[in-house]
């Protein structure tokens, strides 16, 4: 499904049957997130994985993971514009993709050094405080440019491309502006945008990041990481040393969460603290991995797409429900209301760029009633993957 | 550059009294900030990520209680009267609706894992924050930067500086002092001579006992987050006059993160602990805040600092100065 999204994006948007007086395009433009919405969806659901690698799996709380994806966009954006020493700003983004998430794993070691000490709340609170630290850094740090709490942008280098350095067939830039964008590829009449180039290009880091993390968790390695969360205790008492796998496991996390963050900064071309070190940014993390399904894995990135899908139907811009609504409806219906308070309003109010409102409430919703996020239910449901039980169940209909 | 001679000369004489005026100023907000959050966690072990998005709420709500009875021709003592009114409008208010969130949200999932309440309460904050900047917005505010209209319904008196002993300060930071004593006798007082305070006492020791001695502690669960809000709320009133914080929508997450630090400094659990940590933290603050416009040129000092103290503290003493070991260590 997510492979062809682009082409199903594209046929159902451009639909010029109408319905009811409706543009069945149009309505299709509302509730689909747009390619370039894809893209975050792919990069922030790395990091919303990332924390569910380490959360959601081990039951320790990282209330700061922000600084891990943070490290990875910044190193990006330093490299890119040549502030790192031995590091010209035109090194492989691949390369520098793998050296941010070794930095974010050393980082991740050292903090959790000091974290795991710790259990429960205060593992919660001191992660959140190292953050926060990392935070107010970045924000002051003036090496980083002139005005740090505005953020940095790279100027002058080439766009970012995933694929294999030294072979310049087999790199795609990433970016709006940026990024690279094929005609009528290899003769078959499609056409690739810079959003679809980019879509594809991230999705690619991200698969091969999810398939790392897949094995992982079901490695030995990952096994002890759930008896963690079971019962520490016990898994203590069994004989492993729960400090070194809690350890491996933060440090893991972070380094793929410092990739999410390099793609991003990637992608985008600019940083800033609000949109990397921020408590906010661990929070996309935190509502993708709950409203997805809490230890997971996938479901963060399918609570993520669910995040983007409703930030896109009430967007301020013109894609948005609120522009449509205004456009679609009538002078009546649009004036009609209860003295001052019109239906017009009402969509400026309750409509307009409110996302964030009805996210919020559906979190909290999820945490009351539904613990296991969507991918978790579903698997409750079906007992098993989805990927196992899927086909099982096809074929038993089609018999 | 006589100026600077000037300032270079002449602070390192009176520096202390200017750090420790502004220590007490800040260990007082800082201590009414974290008293909320630590009763709550002290006897239920809920940490409320909420507790700053309360304070805001309390500092808008405050600010619109002066607002709205203040005009240019209020008398000076008239005006420091509103503001206890304000106090005790915005502490109803937030009690009542810090009681109302326990019973239908919190009430729940006491028997689930700590992680739910914190996700929980995290969530109350997304809500609290859009809602809040929703509404700020239709007022025709600008949610992101200070409400100054509610910081310029403060007396002349308080927002006058004053000279003393070679520095000066702000009348308002003395007032501060004065009102965080206030609040720290009034919860100490409701914790030792009350009996609710004595329920609260023996539910943090030992909830079950208590429970078997006759005592509903649902109850006391409600009346405790009632209050804990309701002091969350209190001490945004007292942020919405000071000019170093006023009423605004990120003042949420502002104030929780200095409330953290406090109360986990101090000792989950602990009001003396809580005490004692707001000011050593109001003067680690004041100390970095002198440095940073003395001598380091690095605006993130105090905060750096505060946050360097709250790690060194955790890994050398998990539990807090005055925390006991078993609370919250889950």
């Amino acid at each position: 499904m997510l492979v062809l999204y682009p082409f199903i994006y594209g046929f159902l948007t451009s639909i010029s049957l109408s319905l009811l007086g409706v543009s069945l395009g149009e309505l299709f433009t509302v509730f689909l997130p747009r390619v370039r919405t894809m893209v975050v969806v792919l990069y922030v659901g790395l990091f919303a994985m990332s924390f569910d690698f380490v959360s959601g799996y081990t039951g320790y709380l990282s209330f700061g993971h922000a600084m891990f994806y943070g490290i990875g966009a910044y190193f990006v954006v330093l490299v890119g514009t040549g502030k790192i020493p031995g590091l010209p700003a035109e090194t492989p983004f691949m390369l520098i993709i793998v050296l941010a998430g070794v930095l974010a794993f050393l980082a991740a070691l050292a903090v959790g050094a000091v974290s795991f000490r710790l259990t429960g709340v205060y593992f919660a609170m001191v992660t959140l405080g190292f953050a926060e630290v990392a935070h107010v850094f970045i924000r002051n740090w003036s090496y980083v440019g002139s005005n740090p709490r505005d953020g940095v942008g790279v100027v002058g280098r080439d766009g970012f491309a995933v694929g294999i350095p030294g072979i310049d067939a087999l790199q795609f830039r990433l970016g709006r502006l940026a990024g690279d964008s094929f005609e009528n590829v290899l003769g078959t009449g499609i056409d690739l945008g810079a959003a679809e180039v980019s879509f594809y290009a991230v999705g690619a880091v991200v698969l091969v990041c999810y398939f790392a993390m897949q094995r992982i968790i079901h490695s030995p390695f990952g096994r002890v990481m759930v008896a963690i969360r079971e019962n520490e205790e016990r898994a203590e008492a069994v004989g492993y040393n729960t400090f070194w796998y809690k350890l491996g496991a933060f440090g893991i996390s972070g380094f793929f969460a410092a990739i999410g963050g390099a793609l991003f900064a990637g992608y985008r071309r600019s940083v800033a603290p609000e949109n990397t070190f921020d408590l906010f940014v661990t929070a996309d993390a935190l509502l993708a991995a709950i409203i997805g399904g809490f230890g997971t894995l996938a479901g963060a990135l399918y609570g993520h797409l669910f995040h983007e899908f409703l930030q896109g139907i009430f967007t301020t811009e013109s894609s948005g429900l609120a522009r449509f609504l205004r456009d679609t409806l009538s002078e009546g219906i649009l004036s009609a209301g209860v003295g001052e308070f019109t239906v017009l309003e009402f969509i400026n109010v309750f409509i307009d760029g409110r996302a964030e409102l009805y996210l919020g409430v559906i979190f909290v919703a999820f945490v009351l009633f539904v613990p296991r996020g969507i991918l978790g239910s579903l698997r409750d449901r079906l007992g098993g993957p989805l990927a196992e039980t899927i086909p099982e169940r096809l074929r038993r209909y089609r018999r | 550059m006589t100026g600077f001679e000037l300032t270079a000369t002449a602070l390192p004489l009176f520096a202390p009294v200017e750090i420790t005026l502004d220590a007490l100023s800040k260990a007082a907000l800082y201590i009414v900030i974290a008293s909320g959050l630590s009763l709550i966690f002290g006897l239920m072990g809920v940490l409320n990520f909420a507790h700053g998005s309360l304070t805001m709420l309390g500092a808008y709500l405050g600010g619109a209680v002066m607002v709205a009875l203040v005009s240019s021709a209020t008398g000076q003592g008239m005006r420091l009267l509103l503001f206890f009114v304000a106090v005790a409008v915005v502490f109803a208010a937030l009690t009542a609706f810090g009681a109302g969130v326990e019973r239908v949200l919190i009430r729940p999932i006491y028997d689930r894992e700590p992680l739910f309440q914190i996700l929980l309460t995290f969530g109350l904050v997304l809500v609290l924050d859009e809602a809040a900047t929703i509404v700020v917005q239709l007022a025709g505010l600008q949610p992101q930067t200070e409400w100054q209209d509610a910081i310029g319904t403060a007396p002349e008196f308080l927002a006058a500086r004053y000279d003393i002993i070679g520095t000066s300060t702000r009348g308002l930071y003395l007032f501060e002092a004065l009102v965080g004593l206030l609040v720290v006798t009034a919860i100490f007082l409701f914790l030792t001579r009350t009996r609710y305070g004595l329920y609260i006492r023996a539910g943090s020791e030992d909830p079950e006992m208590t429970q078997a001695l006759g005592i509903d502690i649902r109850q006391a669960f409600t009346v405790v987050f009632g209050v804990g809000s309701g002091l969350a709320g209190l001490a945004g009133v007292m942020l919405m006059w000071d000019p170093r914080f006023g009423a605004s929508v990120p003042l949420g997450v502002e104030t929780l993160l200095v409330g953290f630090i406090v109360v986990i400094i101090g000792g989950l659990g602990s009001f003396k602990g809580t005490v004692v940590a707001g000011v050593l933290v109001g003067f680690v603050d004041a100390v970095m805040s002198w440095l940073f416009i003395n001598y380091i040129d690095f605006p993130g000092l105090p905060e750096l600092v505060m946050f360097l103290v709250l790690v060194t503290v955790l890994v050398a003493r998990p539990q807090g100065l005055f925390g006991v070991e078993e609370v919250g260590g889950h």
